[in-house]
């Protein structure tokens, strides 16, 4: 038999999941370093853009299961019905339930790890940075001095290709209270965090984060009754900005996405419409220039039964061809997520299987949280620095 | 122009001799080439494709010509109609596939095929048989790949 063409066989491996190339690594020794080459890691990528998945981070009792599963592609892809593929758990959750993510990697605020140097006794919350496919992860510093209820966000600057994580301060009334960041994975550097003074004053946040090319958003209180802002924080540059976001004053539920590049952010609420059916409302608000505030406000009815039906769920974010994701918050059988396209007017539904039997029954659900656009990076999976 | 002129007969390895619309096979940029050079005449013989894998290449590429206003497909029922033509194909005969793609130098149907290999392909033998890769690690070396990669195999 001919040797196969081993271009061919290249763009073969470029297709496969993150996880198959890593087990291929077996094959040869040719295939082990051909698979570990940077040109493999770039085609890989290359790839990968092109067949984004959800990550779902499923939490139950302070333990995380992540799962993720292939997003349909828009608007061919007409399956009904996906399966979650099982990657990885950490426990010791204790950061009331949020995690923050960027470009692959889920940072926790708050986890109790053993201690390296101790006899197996001693145990402290600190912030750990991992990566949910492989399972690895790193724990980090503790922020200096920091308030029990600040928020810390992930963000990641596709220039230089670096992580960073930022610790909100918290009251910022206090002058001698900064924000603090934190930058990750450069080797050999002893990481530490270092403060800040040059955020505006502002309330306290009160959205998670979303990182949009380089730029973590969340949303905030302002200070003296002053209508909510943005903040926007530029991982590079680590400049600060406030943008007025006077349209979300008052406002319970709003999920910032990435509206095809631009910030938006999202309410969901439940209505009746004429004639007593239940409808669902989606409010989408949409920054058109960042130097501009001024945001265009869009609203969508919803009224399909799978979706009135489901009492339960939330916006998870928007995909790159233009989807609003909707997600069950809690994991069942059936699990729905539903993909609508504002501008196209078009919804879909794909039922999620396979969390396990012990995800699924109802007195042990999982409250759900969903990261859209998971791109698979073989850089990412190989980072040295992370532990098993 | 005159009806044999828009025909071109391709004759597979095993000698098998299919007749196809020019620009039906003209996809293929390894038969646009041969016949840009013109150094072959109506009759063009494929010495890599059998007759099996030439007659599946042609279905495809009949499918994906636009020919005489029969292109007006709509790329949603492409789409389906590509997903169907690779699901039952048999490891084997997609392998063989590929190799005629790339052979024939047709990069939708390279695309395809490829994709539909990594997502049926499951196990490492598989790619040491189809794509004939000896395993040349001792049990040694090939353990610390595993265990460099461990994450990778726990399930």
């Amino acid at each position: 038999m001919e040797p196969f063409p081993s271009d061919v066989s290249r763009e073969i491996f470029s297709r496969l999941p993150v996880k198959s190339v890593a087990r291929f690594r077996s094959l040869s020794k040719l295939w082990g370093s051909t698979l570990c080459s940077p040109d493999f890691t770039e085609l890989f990528q290359t790839r990968s853009r092109a067949r984004p998945r959800l990550l779902f981070a499923v939490e139950r009792y302070c333990k995380w299961s992540f799962f993720s599963s292939p997003q349909p592609q828009y608007p061919y892809d007409k399956s009904s019905s996906s399966s979650a593929d099982f990657h990885s758990k950490f426990s010791g959750d204790i950061s009331r339930y949020m995690c923050s993510y960027a470009s692959g990697l889920v940072y926790f605020p708050d986890m109790w790890i053993p201690k390296e140097d101790s006899d197996g006794g001693g145990y402290s919350p600190q912030p750990v940075i991992c990566n949910p496919i492989t399972g690895k992860y790193q724990s980090l510093p503790a922020p200096v001095d920091r308030y029990r209820k600040t928020r810390d966000f992930l963000g990641f600057d596709p220039i230089d290709k670096q992580f960073k994580a930022l610790s909100e301060a918290y009251p910022s009334f206090d002058d001698s209270d900064h924000h603090q960041i934190l930058t990750l994975g450069r080797t050999g550097d002893v990481l530490s965090w270092t403060r800040n003074k040059h955020c505006p004053l502002y309330g306290r946040s009160l959205s998670q984060g979303i990182c949009i090319n380089g730029v973590i958003y969340y949303l905030a209180y302002n200070i003296g009754g002053l209508p909510r802002v943005i903040v926007c924080f530029d991982v590079r540059s680590e400049e600060f900005k406030l943008i007025e976001a006077d349209c979300f004053s008052g406002e319970d539920t709003i999920k910032l996405i990435s509206y095809n590049g631009k910030l938006g952010g999202v309410n969901w609420n439940y209505d009746i419409a004429d004639g007593g059916r239940r409808i669902l409302e989606l409010c989408v608000w949409v920054l058109e220039d960042v130097e501009k505030p001024e945001w265009l406000k869009s609203v969508y009815t919803l009224s399909e039964d799978k979706i009135v039906d489901t009492c339960n769920f939330s916006v998870a974010g928007m995909t790159g061809t233009g989807e609003i994701v909707l997600c069950m918050d809690y994991t069942s059988k059936p699990f729905y997520v539903f993909y609508f396209h504002p501008e196209k007017n078009t919804l879909r539904c794909v039922e999620i299987r396979g969390f396990g039997a012990d995800l699924e029954a109802i007195e042990k659900r999982g409250r759900v949280h969903v990261f859209v656009d998971h791109i698979e990076d073989l850089n990412i999976n190989d980072a040295k620095q992370f532990k098993t | 122009m005159s009806k044999s002129e828009k025909k071109i007969v391709l004759k597979s390895l095993d000698n098998e001799a299919f007749e196809v619309e020019k620009a039906v096979a003209l996809q293929s940029q390894t038969i646009w080439v041969m016949c840009e050079d013109k150094c072959v005449g109506n009759e063009i013989p494929l010495e890599n494709v059998t007759g099996q894998i030439l007659a599946k290449v042609i279905d495809y590429c009949k499918k994906h010509a636009v020919v005489d206003g029969d292109g007006d497909e709509s790329s949603e029922e492409l789409k389906n109609w590509d997903t169907e033509f690779t699901k039952n194909m048999d490891q084997s005969t997609l392998f063989n596939m590929i190799l005629a793609a790339n052979y024939l130098n047709i990069k939708s149907l390279l695309n395809l095929t490829c994709q539909a290999v990594a997502d049926k392909t499951k196990t490492i033998d598989e790619f040491h048989t189809f794509l004939n890769i000896e395993n040349n690690f001792t049990p040694e070396e090939e353990a610390q790949i595993c265990q460099e990669n461990l994450w990778a195999f726990d399930d």
